[in-house]
């Protein structure tokens, strides 16, 4: 490894390197004061209380114009992420009790920022719409503020997003990310590894004490080195990302123990196919996101289609990921989900076999 | 002109013969593509398990949870009786959020007692929490406005006074470009265009380079008559017109069979991927004449276009980045493209709009070529050198 930079990058620089690199960009784990054009033709006080409420809140910042072209013309520039309005009319309207239309229209191309408005000023309407209920419970109807304020909401919503409290993209995506990296680098590493091997016309050396020893002993090197940067990663990454680790650490240990003894024949196997480094870093270099987008972690393993699904349960990543999301974020054991336990082990036992087979063919082949 | 046109033809032949190249430049893309637009083939996430932790037994519980079965994303699989087995089944990951009813809902509604419907949601697991929350939330909330409504009408009121108070804000909400979140709508173009980006960078830095590990080196000099500049203009050429072949495949093939897509931007989605291709080939160039080792070029290509798609704001917008990461988020080429495909494509906006993104792309080819040119002719100059050494000191 020594001999090869591109094996040093790989293995030595890249891991570390890739998990400070990612990490940060969510470090501030949600994104704050997304900016929201407003156009208040009502210019009353409910619409000024309504705006005013919009602005406190730390979601959404409010950039004010006098017409909706404007408005318009802001988003199309990419300087604010929808735009509001507020008709003439709108508390004149309530006043007379009467139904008043508030109009959102929030850019859907950029999913993030256009829900996080929408949620914001959804709740904030319902907050507002509750309080004049309250006041005309008060005046017109005579009640007492204790009475009014329970005819006002008969049935509230408490919402509890459990195990990510705020809801935080960062906080939800950062753990698995890290997983990915440690992941991706041994794949890519390992298998280019086994990749130069084969181009330099030293995998003869190398099965010379058969496959079993092969895959072992070079399995072992890649095993110790990715399981000082697992605990690494759990330890200096998650403090200073102030990432939440709620479960047990020694059976944290044994999941990447585990998990890591799945990765090594895999990517061994996959070295294998291969007889250039070159080829096998470019074919590996493809194949991040495919694997991260259907293991279920960003979109539900239930919505992907079967075929997909099949492919997905072949991939350590996929049994791995929800044990090891459990066990990080909401404090499960590892003995909770002895259904995906068993899947890891499994897959275990067929890289091993399938990696014992190639290696094995590739020696008999070498000595006929 | 006559040995450009060589160089143009003879960088095909190196692309459908060499494995480095035909395998990322022709087989990656159409695999690749297709399969990230397979893996939406849903468009939104349907039938997320969800339990009922009903402790009211009543006929407004079972009214609630007749119209959370309703909710296509919702499938109600589980009932529980406690919070404990609520996190317990979210933790196994049997349900991904729960609703709960309390005790005398019913009767605290009807004697003007206010309640309160809990819903849970794995938050850890965000993009299905989000789904279940707008349709759980949206028959909360609705039925609470019914609620108020049947209350207000039998006082006497008129039932479009009643209305007016029982949801007196209307909010008329528009989700513009994309109306129904479709995931399929959003995340594909962005990912085959990312995908696109590494595609081009990872083959066109072994365009010089390569040369040398083939051994044709002299053979291209001849031909070059010694001119760095011919040998990248024909290279460009040639993985520009591959870059255009691979566009007629996402535009015409994949995109109409998967009916995703904006067909009324396509001449302007052709227009900008041009100008990316250029940019990322004349990044790929600047590396392949940086660097003889392949290997070495590979590694810097890899780091430089792998994180692209993230730091770009395709996910998370850029502003909540840190001040250091929108800063490496400038030198990627894919960061002002998918400011301007976010306008002139999703949005089909003029390329107005996108002036100031359109100006940052071009500076990527107009610092990247000339420096790939001087690396290169230095390079070149030097073969011929060594090429002429060589059989004197054999």
């Amino acid at each position: 490894m020594v001999k090869d930079h591109s094996l040093l990058l790989t293995l030595l620089i890249a891991p570390l390197l890739y998990a400070f690199f990612y990490g940060s960009i969510y470090i501030n784990k949600e994104e704050e004061n997304v900016k929201l054009a407003i156009v208040d033709d009502d210019q009353s006080r409910l619409s000024r209380l309504l705006q005013q409420n919009i602005d406190n809140s730390p979601m959404v910042e409010l950039i004010h114009f006098s017409n909706l072209e404007d408005a318009k013309e802001q988003m199309y520039e990419g300087n604010c992420q929808g735009y509001m309005y507020i008709p003439r009319g709108t508390q004149t309207n309530l006043l007379s009790l009467k139904q008043s239309n508030v109009v959102l229209a929030v850019n859907a191309a950029r999913f993030l920022p256009s829900s996080d408005i929408l949620a914001s000023v959804q709740a904030i309407c319902l907050t507002v719409g509750a309080g004049v209920r309250l006041q005309f419970f008060e005046k017109s109807e005579g009640m007492t503020s204790a009475i009014a304020m329970q005819n006002v909401m008969p049935v509230s919503l408490d919402y509890r997003p459990l195990f990510n409290e705020r809801s935080s993209y960062g906080a939800f995506l950062l753990p698995g990310l890290l997983a990915l990296i440690l992941q991706q680098t041994l794949l890519i590493g390992l298998s280019e590894s086994v990749a130069a091997e084969r181009q330099h016309s030293t995998i003869g050396g190398w099965l010379r004490g058969g496959a079993s020893m092969a895959i072992w002993g070079k399995g072992l090197f890649y095993l110790i080195l990715f399981s000082a940067y697992a605990f690494f990663f759990l330890n200096v990454n998650y403090s200073l990302l102030n990432l939440p680790m709620r479960g047990n650490g020694f059976e944290l240990s044994l999941l990447l123990l585990l998990f890591l003894l799945t990765l090594i024949p895999m990517g061994q196997f996959i070295g294998s196919l291969f007889k250039s480094q070159l080829l096998c870093l470019q074919m590996m270099a493809f194949s991040t996101y495919p694997i991260f987008l259907i293991t279920g972690y960003s979109w539900p393993f239930e919505s992907l289609p079967l075929p997909i699904q099949w492919l997905s349960m072949l991939l350590p990543t996929t049994p791995f990921i929800q044990i090891y999301t459990a066990v990080v974020q909401s404090g499960a054991s590892i003995w909770e989900n002895p259904k995906l336990l068993l899947h890891l082990m499994l897959l275990w036992a067929f890289y091993s076999g399938i990696c014992y087979a190639r290696l094995h063919i590739l020696r008999k082949r070498l000595l006929t | 002109m006559h040995s450009t046109c060589q160089i143009i033809i003879r960088e095909w032949n190196r692309i459908l013969h060499l494995k480095v190249f035909y395998l990322v430049m022709l087989v990656v893309p159409a695999l690749l593509f297709s399969f990230y637009a397979y893996i939406y083939q849903e468009k939104e996430a349907k039938n997320l398990p969800f339990a009922i932790w009903d402790d009211d037994q009543s006929p407004v519980s079972r009214q609630l949870i007749f119209l959370l079965e309703q909710r296509d994303a919702l499938r109600i699989t589980k009932r529980l009786y406690s919070e404990a087995e609520v996190q317990k089944a979210i933790q196994k990951g049997e349900i991904m959020g729960a609703v709960h009813f309390p005790v005398n809902m019913q009767n605290d509604i009807y004697s003007r007692h206010p309640t309160t419907v809990t819903l849970y949601t794995n938050a850890a697991a965000l993009v299905p929490a989000k789904m279940v929350y707008k349709a759980a939330a949206q028959v909360i909330i609705t039925g609470s406005t019914g609620i108020i409504l049947k209350k207000l009408v039998k006082t006497g009121m008129a039932p479009d006074r009643a209305m007016a108070l029982a949801n007196p804000i209307k909010l008329d909400t528009y989700q513009l470009y994309n109306a129904t979140y479709n995931y399929q709508e959003y995340l594909v173009p962005g990912l085959i265009t990312v995908g696109m980006q590494m595609i081009l960078i990872i083959s066109s830095m072994l365009a010089l380079n390569y040369e040398y590990k083939t051994n044709t080196m002299p053979e291209l000099y001849e031909l070059a008559k010694g001119s760095a500049f011919r040998v990248i203009t024909g290279k460009t050429i040639a993985h520009l017109v591959v870059s255009w072949f691979n566009f007629a495949i996402i535009a015409f093939i994949l995109f109409p069979f998967f009916e995703i897509g904006v067909p009324a931007a396509t001449g302007k989605f052709f227009a900008l991927y041009t100008l990316l291709s250029i940019a990322c080939i004349g990044i790929g160039m600047f590396i392949s004449a940086l660097f003889k080792d392949v290997m070495l070029s590979g590694d810097v290509a890899l780091f430089y276009t792998s994180p692209a798609f993230v730091f770009s704001g395709f996910t998370f917008p850029r502003w909540a980045m840190p001040w250091y990461d929108q800063y490496y988020a400038t030198i990627m080429p894919y960061t002002p493209f998918l400011d301007t495909f976010f306008k002139i494509y999703y949005m089909n906006l003029p390329f107005y709009y996108a002036q100031a993104d359109l100006y940052k792309l071009l500076l990527f080819p107009a610092v990247m070529f000339p420096t790939a040119l001087i690396l290169f002719q230095r390079q070149f100059n030097n073969s011929k050198n060594e090429a002429a050494v060589e059989p004197v000191l054999n």
